[in-house]
C-alpha cells in the first residue's frame, strides 16, 4: 500500500490516529499539517505559538477521534474548527488586540486570493468558490468586520474600538456582511429572508 | 416564529452573526441562546451563518509548519514509528507568515501527554465509544462563545472496530469498517515474532464476511517482518459486513476479527 494511508479517506485515517495506529497516524498528520498550521499562524501570528496550537490541535483530535461525525461536516472542517477554536484560545489571553489592523488587508487578499492553498480541494467546490469571491466583492468595511469577528474572536465592541466606529455600525457590518456571504455559500437555503 | 421570548425572532436575526461567529457574550448570548431553545426557524437561520462561518475558515491559507513538526506531534502523542523519521525538507513560509511574521512570543502552556503505546489496545475502546458517539461532538473546541444552536439528535455513527484474534485467541491486529457511504474497511495486523503461524512475511489475503457468513476476497497486502496495514474504500459490493479474516497464501486462515452486532 505505499505509504500507509496515502489514498485512504480522511475518516480513515483519524480512526486510525485514534486507536493510536502509527501509520495512519503518520498520514493524518502529513494530510492535515499545512491546513491545521495555517489555521493557527493565520490568528495568532508568532509561528512558535502557533506550532504549539497546531500540535495541541493534533493532540484533541486524537484524543476526540471517536467523537468525531461525518454528518455534521468533513474531517477537515472538524479539524480546522479545533485549531481555530484554540488559535481563537491564545489571542484571547493576550493582553493587546489580538488583530494588527495593518494586517487585515493581506489577511483578506489571501483568503480571496487562495494562491498557495494547494491542499483546498474542498475550496474547489462551488460554493467555497463564491464565498471566496463574495469575500471579496462585499464591502471592504463589511469584509473586514467579519474577518475580525470571523477570524480573529473580536467581539463587535472589540471591532469598534478597532475600526473606530460606533457599537452599532460594527454589529451592523457584522450582520449584513455575513448575511451576504450565507446567500453566496448557501444558495440553495436562503430564501426565507 | 416565537414572539412570546425576550428576544424576538427581529432582534435574534440582529445579532445571529455575532453567535454564529462565536463573538457574542454575555446578556445578548444567554439570551439569544434562550430564544433558539424555542424557535426552530431561528435555529436554521443560525445554522446556516455557522456553516458559512466553517467555509471561512476553509479560506485561510495553507502554510508549511517548521521543519521536524510532524515528527513533534507523533513523538507529543507517542506515536513516532519506530523506523526512522522522515521529515520533510523546510519549505518556506505562506506568503502570508512571511509578512506577518512579528516575533509576538508566548510561552508554551501545552499540557504534554507522555509517550505511551496504544497500539493493538484500543480497538475495543473505539468499538465501545463509537456506539454512544452520537450525542456527543462537534463543539470539541475550547472557546468559551461557541454557539450551541441545532443539536442533532444522537444517531449511532457507522464504524465499528474489532479485534483480529488468531485461532488461540492471540490478538494481532484491528479492523475497522465503515459502513455508511462512503464506505471503506483498514486493518493493521502485528503477528508475533515467535507465532506459529505461516506468512508473518509474504502476501497475505483479506476477506470480508457478510451477514450470511460468506466470505469474499476483497484484497491483498505484504506483510513485513509480520505487520502490515490495508484498507480500501468501498471494496465490498453490498451488503453488511459482520467481519473480516486473513489468509496466508496457502490458504491457512492467520486471524478472524468479527463486527459486534449493535
Amino acid at each position: 500500500m505505499g505509504t500507509a494511508g496515502e489514498r485512504l479517506p480522511d475518516e480513515v485515517l483519524l480512526a486510525g490516529l485514534g486507536a493510536g495506529d502509527a501509520e495512519l497516524a503518520v498520514a493524518f498528520v502529513r494530510r492535515f499539517q499545512r491546513i491545521v498550521f495555517g489555521v493557527a499562524v493565520a490568528v495568532i501570528g508568532d509561528p512558535k505559538t502557533a506550532e504549539d496550537v497546531a500540535q495541541q490541535a493534533f493532540e484533541q483530535a486524537w484524543k476526540h477521534a471517536q467523537v468525531y461525525d461525518s454528518r455534521r461536516g468533513t474531517v477537515r472542517a472538524w479539524l480546522t474548527r479545533i485549531a481555530h477554536n484554540l488559535a481563537i484560545d491564545v489571542v484571547r489571553a493576550r493582553a493587546s488586540l489580538p488583530v494588527d489592523p495593518d494586517d487585515l488587508p493581506l489577511m483578506l487578499t489571501a483568503m480571496t486570493d487562495g494562491p498557495d492553498n494547494p491542499e483546498g480541494v474542498a475550496v474547489a467546490r462551488d460554493s467555497a468558490a463564491q464565498l471566496r469571491r463574495a469575500l471579496g466583492l462585499i464591502p471592504a468595511p463589511q469584509a473586514r468586520a467579519v474577518a475580525m469577528a470571523g477570524i480573529y474572536g473580536l467581539t463587535a465592541r472589540q471591532v469598534a474600538d478597532a475600526e473606530g466606529i460606533p457599537l452599532g455600525t460594527a454589529k451592523t457590518r457584522i450582520r449584513d456582511g455575513m448575511q451576504k456571504l450565507r446567500a453566496a455559500y448557501l444558495p440553495e437555503d436562503v430564501g426565507d429572508e | 416564529m416565537n414572539e412570546s421570548t425576550e428576544m424576538n425572532c427581529a432582534q435574534l436575526r440582529d445579532v445571529a452573526a455575532e453567535l454564529a461567529l462565536g463573538v457574542l457574550t454575555g446578556r445578548e448570548r444567554a439570551d439569544a441562546l434562550a430564544h433558539l431553545e424555542r424557535c426552530e426557524d431561528c435555529r436554521e437561520h443560525v445554522r446556516q451563518l455557522m456553516a458559512t462561518s466553517e467555509g471561512l475558515l476553509g479560506l485561510l491559507p495553507a502554510s508549511e509548519p517548521p521543519a521536524g513538526f510532524e515528527t513533534r506531534v507523533l513523538d507529543r502523542l507517542g506515536l513516532a514509528p519506530a523506523g526512522p523519521a522522515s521529515p520533510r525538507a523546510h519549505a518556506p513560509q505562506s506568503r502570508l507568515a512571511r509578512l506577518r511574521r512579528r516575533g509576538r512570543d508566548n510561552r508554551r502552556e501545552s499540557a504534554s501527554r507522555g509517550p505511551r503505546s496504544r497500539r493493538l489496545i484500543a480497538a475495543a475502546a473505539i468499538a465501545v465509544a463509537v456506539v454512544g458517539a452520537g450525542a456527543s461532538g462537534w463543539q470539541i473546541g475550547a472557546s468559551t462563545a461557541r454557539p450551541v444552536a441545532a443539536p442533532v439528535a444522537a444517531a449511532p455513527v457507522p464504524l465499528s472496530a474489532a479485534t483480529f484474534l488468531t485461532a488461540t485467541r492471540t490478538k494481532v491486529g484491528q479492523l475497522f469498517v465503515y459502513q455508511a457511504k462512503p464506505r471503506w474497511i483498514y486493518m493493521s495486523v502485528d503477528l508475533p515474532d515467535n507465532a506459529s503461524l505461516p506468512a508473518a512475511d509474504g502476501m497475505v489475503t483479506c476477506q470480508v464476511i457478510g451477514a450470511d457468513g460468506k466470505a469474499t476476497s476483497v484484497g491483498t497486502f505484504r506483510l513485513d517482518g509480520g505487520y502490515g496495514a490495508w484498507g480500501s474504500p468501498d471494496p465490498w459490493s453490498d451488503g453488511t459486513v459482520r467481519g473480516a479474516r486473513l489468509l496466508a497464501a496457502d490458504g491457512t486462515v492467520l486471524a478472524t476479527a468479527t463486527v459486534p452486532v449493535k
